[in-house]
């Protein structure tokens, strides 16, 4: 079932064309990596996306709603870039930082149900965080905070999880536990997932779909299918050559 | 010890009702702003409140009620033209200052107005409060506090992280515009105690010296109201007793908070 559908989606700024006539499907339970070169769009196609942006033309679709008439952005969990840069002052806990997940849905002057102590209890424990849920943001390790993050988007229970360069800011380490955990949520949630990344090596192993972007969309397929010099050269624009390591009969 | 006799006097009674409600509003409504990087907003709005004193003046309208209007109407342009992103945040904030400043000193020249009046707004004054204002400025806080108690997550969320908050489906232009407006008017309310020039000195002053004790965001607003109202409430008393300026007295007492507490965490 598609769940994210773009038509012919344009958007500029001013006469500076950042995204042409880009059509692609996105289906429940896809684990879906959006590569491009820097300045490509990724990040702008994602705002469209989230309704962050207005596209200039074309028509997106969300949970087969016109995006105009969608209201039920709960079911979008999105994880912004650069968490690891957030304020070191702000007098944030980890179980408050988590339990604002739920404001949107909230309406005015309630408080958290016991419910909504149940799901956030829930969102840290999926994020292995549960042992942090005192501690403010500022005393935490750049990989705590994406997890952090990731639990305040997974408490409101979305369908689709989208991530603007999660990796970014973190050692290599904490990148290889993050990814493993991104498709445990993927497999055992059934959650869609979507993230922006710059390294190709992410991809090779576990997402089911890839999508290329440099203004146009150049690559819809399978992992498999991208990880091949001519794909890769057309979307970063410069030749390249890919070597394959495999140890021990995965690629590593 | 200190005489209750202090109580008889009832523009004392007004100006401690005001003091108190004021401390708790500028308190919480400061933790937002300032906490969003937003601690010029303070000052640029007391200064267009001073505009709203020199339209009050040349048109011998109400000195309360023209800065309320004046400070509200420039903050909802602020809050547009920062949400319009074309220009940058300080710097919208700089040219409502200087440019309300400079029409105040105009409509002030030409009003003849430069007396012991101005003065009061300038510095505040605690004979200034009348029994209206004191009502209002009750009335206004309890319904500021409701506003801000029941869109606290919402408001916190956007604070902290606004693109997020905006994604999930909460309306950040609405509620900022919320905001900033509560902020204009708590401001135009609090000259006449604390003073157009110090009025921004009671917001980030409190919210900064509860930063330093890096507690969790309840804590963190909890030290903020009690540093506040504490300075306000000593401030008047000094006031009083010293016969200074009430702005002066209050904002010194929570400038001493922050400077002890910065020793405390350095």
């Amino acid at each position: 079932m598609s769940i994210i559908d773009l038509r012919g989606v344009e958007y500029s700024i001013g006469d500076q064309e950042i995204l042409k006539d880009i059509t692609l499907e996105i289906n429940e339970g896809e684990y879906v990596a959006l590569l491009g070169p820097n300045g490509g769009g990724k990040s702008t196609l994602v705002r469209l996306i989230l309704g962050l942006i207005k596209p200039n033309g074309g028509e997106i679709e969300i949970f087969g709603k016109s995006q105009r008439e969608f209201d039920e952005w709960y079911k979008i969990g999105y994880v912004p870039q650069n968490v690891s840069l957030f304020d070191n002052n702000f007098p944030l806990s980890v179980y408050e930082t988590v339990s604002l997940g739920l404001a949107s849905q909230k309406p005015w002057f309630s408080m958290l149900s016991p419910r909504d102590r149940e799901l956030i209890e829930e969102a840290m424990d999926s994020a292995s965080i549960s042992d942090l849920r005192d501690k403010n943001l500022s005393d935490l390790s750049g990989g705590q905070r994406q997890r952090v993050m990731i639990a305040r988007a997974l408490v409101s229970q979305p369908k689709v999880l989208i991530l603007d360069e999660p990796s970014t800011g973190v050692d290599i380490t904490t990148q290889h536990k993050f990814y493993q955990f991104l498709k445990k949520l993927n497999d055992e949630k059934s959650l869609t997932i979507i993230f922006i990344t710059h390294d190709l090596g992410v991809i090779a192993d576990d997402v089911t779909h890839v999508l290329a972007v440099n203004q146009n969309l150049l690559f819809a397929g399978t992992a498999e299918e991208m990880l091949n010099c001519e794909a890769v050269s057309e979307v970063y624009g410069t030749k390249a050559h890919l070597i394959h390591h495999h140890c021990g009969g995965h690629q590593c | 010890m200190l005489s209750m006799e202090i109580l008889d006097y009832d523009f004392m009674q007004r100006a401690f009702v005001v003091g108190m409600a004021l401390s708790l509003l500028t308190a919480v409504l400061g933790s937002f702003i300032v906490l969003k990087r937003y601690a010029m907003l303070p000052d640029a709005l007391s200064h267009i409140a001073l505009l709203g004193v020199g339209i009050g003046l040349v048109t011998e309208t109400s000195p309360l009620y023209m800065p309320i209007l004046v400070a509200t109407i420039s903050g909802i342009a602020i809050e547009y033209l920062r949400y319009k992103g074309k220009l940058y945040s300080d710097a919208i904030l700089s040219i409502f200052l200087s440019g309300a400043l400079a029409l105040a000193i105009v409509l002030i020249n030409l009003s003849d107005g430069f007396n012991a009046s101005l003065f009061s707004y300038l510095f505040g004054s605690i004979t200034a409060v009348s029994d209206d204002e004191m009502w209002m400025t009750v009335g206004f806080t309890i319904v500021a506090l409701l506003l801000l108690l029941g869109s606290y997550r919402k408001l916190l969320y956007i604070t902290l992280d606004e693109e997020s908050a905006k994604a999930s489906g909460i309306p950040v232009f609405v509620l900022n515009i919320m905001l900033v407006v509560l902020s204009a008017i708590t401001i135009a309310l609090s000259m006449r105690i604390v003073g157009i020039l110090l009025i921004g000195a009671l917001m980030v002053l409190p919210i900064s010296t509860a930063l330093l004790y890096r507690e969790n965001f309840f804590k963190t607003i909890a030290l903020s109201v009690l540093f506040s109202l504490t300075s306000v409430i000593s401030g008047l008393l000094i006031s009083f007793y010293l016969g200074v300026s009430s702005g002066a007295a209050i904002v010194l007492v929570a400038l001493s908070f922050f400077i002890i507490s910065l020793f405390l965490n350095i």
